[in-house]
């Protein structure tokens, strides 16, 4: 069930036609941009799939909203402005913390890891969406929302021109926008980084349309021309399969538990940092980014003891 | 199901197999050269930059690469235009079968098959 007004399903043509167009300016050298065909096969599949499982959990999800919503403890009007304006913010902000909680721990980010997959970043990539979010439960965290007062079909179509406005960000054919949109709203260059696997960029940029809670919460990183945005995750899947990506990490959740020995090893196996292991010896983004501070400080270190010519 | 949403569906999927076609008619994949020691060992520095490299063996198409540092196997091998990196105890990598010209790597997540040409494994350059 959703609103009679749906931006996604509105914005599909647009969707269709900004690829096609980003893959022909390409093609004749006017823009940049990197297609794999079955790279960007697997995007889009996991973009219709996402559709399809959308439509089995998204009954369940707006009745809760519903519920919450009939609980709530204010009434604001759809028709007002001054409401929207509000949603706008609190609503990005909501979509702030669902994004750092999924990429900060495992048991979300089995969920959202299919996003980071593909090692390419082109408009497909926005495409590569979730099947599990549903059964994840990061729809929870809009839910206050609908208690404070915000009819669920507002927040559903607040929460769809978020969505909207992040597909024109996942492109390398803009490099820079003026300084003070970059300043203000999450861009391409915010969100390559975002995208990145470079030890430098891991866990940074986790805005919506606002680049200011990443700025606000300490977990903006500028991209940096020096060192160029490397795409896809920490270990980049094996292969192209579509069911590979999508369930991969619930996978090794499932082996990790099924490994367990103590409440502590389930629950760092589950809520623990993705690359979370009982004796340490697995990667996070938190030790890969001390390795990379650590060579960086030797790399001034040597540099602070050449000789002056 | 009702048949707008069949509809839609179908749609969907016929606008999917039209881009991925016109995404190979353009041919925008990354340059991927065939590798040498050169561009293996950058594609090494990139991947495990904490690793000092005692030696590189790359596979007999060039698109493979087994490294050692130490007792560990360093492996990257092509995906479409790009690479995938991981890491094995060396013993295992060493003792892998070799079938139909190919060294099947079993002790290493995604199991690789690299491509042997006329070398010999396990590689001597990384013997120990």
């Amino acid at each position: 069930m959703k609103p009679a007004f749906d931006p996604v399903q509105m914005a599909i043509p647009f969707f269709v036609i900004a690829i096609v167009l980003e893959i022909l300016l390409a093609r004749f050298g006017k823009a940049r941009a990197n297609y794999e065909p079955r790279d960007a096969a697997t995007s889009l599949m996991m973009g219709l799939g996402s559709t399809i499982a959308g439509l089995v959990t998204g009954g369940a999800v707006f009745a809760a909203s519903l519920w919450v919503w009939e609980h709530r403890l204010f009434t604001i009007p759809m028709t007002a402005v001054w409401a929207w304006v509000v949603l706008f913010f609190a609503e990005d902000l909501t979509y702030y913390w669902f994004h750092r909680l999924s990429h900060e721990r495992r048991f979300w980010w089995a969920s959202h890891v299919n996003h980071h997959s593909s090692t390419h970043y082109n408009l497909t990539t926005a495409l590569r969406q979730t099947w599990t979010g549903g059964v994840a439960g990061t729809w929870l965290l809009w839910l206050p929302l609908s208690l404070l007062g915000f009819p669920p079909a507002m927040v559903a179509i607040q929460k769809g021109i978020s969505l909207v406005y992040q597909f024109w960000i996942h492109t390398e054919a803009v490099r820079r926008m003026p300084a003070w949109f970059e300043a203000v709203f999450n861009t391409p260059s915010h969100h390559r980084v975002h995208h990145a696997r470079n030890a430098r960029y891991l866990d940074a940029n986790y805005a919506g349309i606002l680049i200011i809670w990443d700025r606000v919460f300490g977990t903006f990183i500028p991209e940096d021309d020096a060192e160029p945005c490397r795409y896809g995750i920490v270990r980049n899947l094996p292969n192209f399969n579509l069911f590979t990506n999508v369930f991969h990490e619930w996978i090794g959740i499932g082996k990790d538990l099924a490994g367990s020995r103590s409440p502590r090893e389930v629950l760092g196996y589950l809520f623990g940092p993705p690359g979370w292991s009982p004796d340490g010896s697995r990667e996070t983004s938190h030790t890969l980014k001390a390795r990379w501070r650590a060579r960086e400080e030797g790399k001034g270190e040597a540099n602070s003891t050449l000789p002056h010519p | 199901m009702d048949k707008a949403l069949l509809i839609q569906l179908l749609g969907s999927a016929l606008a999917v197999a039209l881009l991925v076609g016109l995404a190979a008619w353009a041919r925008l994949a990354r340059p991927t050269a065939p590798l040498d020691q050169e561009a293996a060992r950058r594609l090494l520095a990139d991947e495990f930059p904490d690793h000092r490299i005692d030696a590189v063996w790359i596979g007999g198409d060039s698109a493979s690469v087994v490294a050692r540092s130490a007792d560990q196997a360093l492996v990257l091998w092509r995906k479409g235009d790009g690479y995938v990196a991981r890491s094995a105890p060396w013993r295992d990598v060493a003792a892998a079968g070799v079938v139909d010209g190919r060294v099947r790597l079993a002790a290493v997540d995604g199991a690789p098959r690299l491509s042997l040409g006329d070398r010999a494994w396990p590689p001597a350059e990384a013997a120990a």
